[in-house]
């Protein structure tokens, strides 16, 4: 009887639930055979809104778009914007239930993930191997899983410190120039607190306005990995338990913590912290040094994030394009992706969006981020392995929720080694429910 | 009057009423098995499974696995907490300041409808609008603060919807002051209704402005405050949209309710079977309260 | 003695108005605040958001511009409205019908729909949100207006609303029609829709306001910009950062102010039509 009803309940799931993810292409073989079938419209997302001016990347974006439109006549992109708070939604919603676009627009980690679902087709047969050649280090290993090639960032994100190098100078601050003479904990919270006494009531902006999201993980983890710990054990994948929830870990954090404690970081609700003058310092990646040396000028300066005693970390990686399983003809895509990362089109990131190049060629070539620019540090420390790539593994959607909401949670004042445990079982719970996430056979 | 006799007539409607009858919930019934009644199905099945969101692993039929662990989840303790906090204090306080507004706007004044158009205005405003504009208030830097600092001295000045103590109050104000026009507007049409010999009546015998409430308004309005109460408790406990909009159920969970925790499961974990079974648990849940409010609480109408 | 009192009397009137002008306040000043803020520069309105600036611009800035232009708004102006109109036309049919059958025409099975009806008032959409998802996309119909409409047009709880609502009406007026051999159907039509007026003003106006502020569900199911509706509209701006809270304010604005000019004109018919359905129940 119980045999039974457990097979009906299978099978009228399986009926409904089972092969929802809507028109699977064939992915037998290659998914690009290197010529594009005639004319071909396809459709392209991007995670924000491609039509305003207060966009910058989205924007950028649109103008790419339609140059590459205009240049030939076989391919048509059609880009649409998606809210940004609810991309990762509209995203799965659509994978489980078809209707993904051709081109997909994603945040890097969440790569390996899609991959293994099977939303997205490999690239090797698609890029062009010029352009794949041209790919930066962090690049492809963002874009790897499985050892195959499923998405390729167009821009390199990264993360420093800006600062108001007068106010520092002011209160006898240190300003370190390179990764290797970034402050250390000790001293940052120390400068911290010169500042908060020099009347600065909360002297540091950590963009806590972003909320819980990839941005905490992105922004925080390299806390812990500076410290020595990590988001997972990198060596099997398979567990976070003595890694997040680490001594050295929990050390880190429980510093970030005291800042909180003692008032030193500004709640920024206004996005405007740092601009204002209301903060010296702000914990943020390049795409707000457009608007930021709009206001400060020659005043701002980039440092790097704080040591925690393991060397300097920071993070690397960005958003990246894939091909889908539902794109009609993969070789139109792969069109767009191949055009828009030749060495012309790829120096538009750093200069008009701030972020750094995805390929080699022209990353010495940037305003920016070639020797003496405002962000040279940033190329300082993604060339000089001073960069950590977040965890490639298809358990990262349930890694970064975990420790986004943990490290919310510690700035709230909750125990951080209880706090940390608790988001390290999780990931360990969310590892075995799928098996341990094993490499799909192709 | 065409009337026949009754007998006769209701026997002769019987045969084409039950086809009419079927015509006219038709419609309904089939929109309700359709979207209603077959996903709900659909979602307890699934709560015994191990389903994804989007997986390449096969379905597995995993028993009771989801419910024990929902049931051991802290977190939904916790959600559940919350939605009987916000299910007990939200009605209750919606109904008695309604009907404070309602005894307000039931004065015979000039202008009395521009202040019944006014207090009743949140209610027609887009909960997503209202709750950004409210994010706004309850910032560190915001008005309410500003209002607060102005009369303590600025010794309180709590970051709002940060603090895991004060962000469920905050939902719960703004829910309040959203809602409230609502059962105003029931509660005045119920305070219209009661004759006015009543008080009169009342007054000839020298009863004070307590005494006509308590022995004439209140009773007067017994079947209003019980609508009002019940239609506000249903939907209180399906308390969703403003932690989604305004906290997204933080900080440390101090705003999740158990829609939002399903939701949370459903898609941020993309595990569609425990998120299921949180589903069903909220059903078997509020399909209980339903069953003793109805066995022991005080009747909605006579007919039922 | 006379002046006196007529002193007195003014007095209390003061308080009277003070009292419902010091309430009125609590209610208008955050819809002020929206207003005043979709004409500031960005900036501006949270940092004056703490005094009287809050409601006297220092600087004007038009955002409306920029946030219709980022949302593409009046095409999903014209998707809001639709699909709003739409369940509020259908569902009023397809919810009175049912709520009148199962108060006034017997039939075999009435008290148990009835009970079932009453049972699924308390169904939460979001639990059923995830199932229906994937149904949607077997018979293909994600990223339309059929699968931000059909969900919606039945409801346990405006069926409910309308059986009580007929439940309060005189029973001869039914049982003359029945005998008089009327059918049922036109019954219901001739007779029993004049007569609910006020109930399916209250309906609509719910039903109305529900799917024009949903956000949970056009996020799941819309992909483009065809068919979304101005709350993903609302999302997408707010969603921008940095913050845009001039923008967002203009925008939530410009979602608000259709309803709130047409309840100003009806104001008078809506209250009173929400009022009396009320205490039917």
């Amino acid at each position: 009887m119980r045999r039974l009803s457990r097979l009906c309940v299978v099978l009228t799931l399986l009926a409904i639930a089972g092969c929802s993810g809507g028109p699977s292409s064939p992915t037998t073989g290659s998914p690009c055979d290197g010529k594009v079938d005639g004319q071909v419209t396809i459709t392209a997302w991007y995670h924000g809104s491609t039509t305003s001016a207060a966009d910058v990347t989205g924007a950028e974006m649109a103008k790419q778009v339609d140059e590459f439109n205009k240049s030939q006549t076989s391919v048509t992109v059609n880009l649409v914007g998606q809210a940004e708070a609810d991309y990762g939604t509209t995203v799965k919603a659509a994978s489980a239930s078809g209707g993904l676009p051709d081109l997909l627009d994603f945040d890097g980690p969440n790569l390996y993930n899609y991959a293994w679902s099977k939303d997205l087709v490999p690239l090797d047969s698609c890029i062009n191997p010029q352009v794949r050649a041209d790919l930066t280090t962090p690049n492809v290993d963002q874009g790897t899983y499985a050892g195959k090639l499923y998405g390729v960032g167009y821009y390199e994100g990264s993360m420093g410190m800006f600062a108001r190098r007068s106010v520092l100078e002011k209160n006898g601050i240190r300003i370190p120039t390179g990764p290797k003479d970034a402050w250390t904990a000790d001293e940052f919270t120390a400068a911290l607190q010169k500042l908060q006494t020099a009347g600065f009531a909360h002297p540091l902006d950590l963009k806590m306005n972003y909320g819980i999201g990839e941005w905490y993980t992105f922004g925080f983890s390299p806390v812990i990995q500076s410290a020595g710990a990590d988001l997972i054990d990198r060596s099997t994948y398979q567990t976070a338990t003595g890694t997040l929830n680490s001594d050295a870990a929990v050390k880190a954090l429980t510093t970030v913590q005291s800042w909180f404690k003692a008032g030193y970081v500004d709640p920024n609700d206004d996005d405007a912290a740092f601009v204002t003058g209301r903060t010296p310092i702000s914990w943020v990646g390049p795409w707000v040094y457009l608007a930021y040396s709009k206001k400060v000028g020659d005043d701002l300066a980039l440092v790097p994030l704080p040591d925690f005693g393991h060397g300097m970390k920071t993070g690397n990686g960005g958003w990246m394009w894939g091909i889908t399983k539902e794109a009609k003809d993969p070789d139109a895509v792969a069109a767009y992706i191949n055009w828009m990362l030749s060495p012309e089109r790829a120096l538009q990131w750093p200069d008009s969006g701030g972020q750094g190049s995805p390929v080699k060629s022209v990353a010495g070539q940037s305003k920016l981020y070639g020797p003496g620019g405002a962000l040279n540090l940033i190329t300082q420390c993604l060339d000089g392995g001073y960069t950590v790539t977040r965890p490639q593994t298809p358990a990262y959607p349930t890694i970064t929720s975990q420790f986004a909401n943990a490290f919310k949670a510690i700035t709230d004042g909750a125990d951080v080694k209880q706090t940390l445990t608790s988001a390290a079982s999780a990931i360990d719970r969310d590892i075995e429910d799928n098996d341990g996430y094993p490499v799909p056979q192709s | 009057m065409r009337l026949r006799t009754p007998i006769q007539g209701s026997r002769l409607a019987r045969r084409p009423s039950e086809s009419g009858a079927f015509a006219l919930v038709a419609p309904a019934i089939a929109l309700l098995i359709g979207f209603l009644v077959i996903p709900f199905l659909l979602a307890i099945g699934l709560s015994l499974t191990n389903q994804r969101l989007v997986s390449p692993l096969p379905l597995r039929y995993v028993g009771l696995d989801n419910y024990e662990r929902i049931l051991a989840d802290p977190r939904f303790w916790h959600a559940l907490a919350n939605n009987v906090t916000f299910a007990v204090i939200v009605p209750t306080a919606q109904t008695v300041l309604g009907l404070g507004l309602a005894l307000m706007v039931n004065q015979q004044l000039r202008g009395i409808s521009i202040f019944r158009t006014i207090y009743f205005a949140p209610v027609v405003m887009v909960l997503a609008v209202v709750s950004v504009v409210w994010r706004l208030l309850f910032a560190q830097s915001g008005m309410i603060n500003a209002g607060i600092g102005a009369v303590t001295g600025g010794s309180f000045q709590p970051n709002w919807l940060h603090d895991p103590t004060l962000a469920f109050p905050a939902v719960m104000i703004m829910s309040i002051w959203q809602n409230v026009g609502f059962p105003m507007i029931l509660l005045l049409a119920g305070l219209q209704a009661i004759p006015g010999e009543l008080y009169e009546a009342a007054r000839v015998d020298g009863a004070n402005g307590r005494q006509i409430f308590v022995h004439i308004t209140l009773p007067g309005l017994r079947n209003t405050l019980i609508f009002v109460l019940t239609i506000s408790m249903i939907t209180s406990f399906q308390l969703f949209d403003q932690p989604y909009v305004m906290t997204g159920g933080g900080p440390q969970d101090a705003t999740t309710t158990l829609m939002l925790l399903m939701v949370q499961v459903g898609f941020a974990e993309q595990r569609i079977g425990q998120a299921s079974a949180i589903a069903f648990v909220f059903f078997v849940l509020v399909l209980a309260l339903a069953v003793i409010a109805r066995r022991f609480g005080p009747r909605m109408t006579e007919e039922s | 003695m006379a002046m006196g009192r007529s002193r007195r009397r003014i007095w209390a009137l003061a308080v009277r108005y003070g009292l419902l002008l010091v309430v009125a306040a609590v209610f208008v000043v955050p819809l002020l605040v929206m207003f005043v803020g979709s004409v500031k520069p960005d900036l501006d309105v949270l940092a004056e958001s703490n005094s009287l600036k809050a409601f006297r611009p220092s600087q004007i800035e038009n955002n409306y511009a920029d946030a219709f232009a980022t949302s593409q708004f009046g095409r999903l102006l014209v998707n809001s409205l639709i699909v709003s109109g739409s369940v509020v036309v259908l569902g009023t049919f397809v919810n009175s019908m049912a709520g009148y059958a199962l108060a006034w025409v017997p039939f075999k099975g009435r008290r148990l729909l009835l009970g079932v009806v009453v049972a699924l008032v308390i169904v939460p959409f979001q639990a059923v949100a995830i199932p229906l998802l994937l149904i949607a996309s077997k018979v293909q119909i994600v990223d339309t207006y059929v699968i931000q409409i059909l969900p919606f047009i039945a409801s346990p709880f405006f069926i409910y609303l309308f059986y009580s609502f007929f439940l309060g009406l005189p029973r001869e007026l039914f049982e003359a029609s029945r005998i008089d051999g009327a059918g049922v159907v036109r019954a219901y039509t001739s007779i029993a829709l004049p007569l609910i007026k006020p109930a399916i003003a209250t309906s609509a106006i719910l039903s109305f306001l529900a799917i024009w502020g949903g956000l949970f569900w056009p996020v799941m199911v819309t992909r483009s910009v065809e068919v979304r509706p101005v709350t993903v509209g609302l999302s997408q701006v707010a969603g921008t950062l940095p913050t845009h809270w001039g923008d967002i304010m203009a925008m939530s604005v410009a979602i608000s102010a259709p309803i709130l000019i047409v309840f100003l004109v009806f104001q008078p018919a809506f209250i009173r039509s929400i009022a009396s359905s009320g205490l039917k129940g």
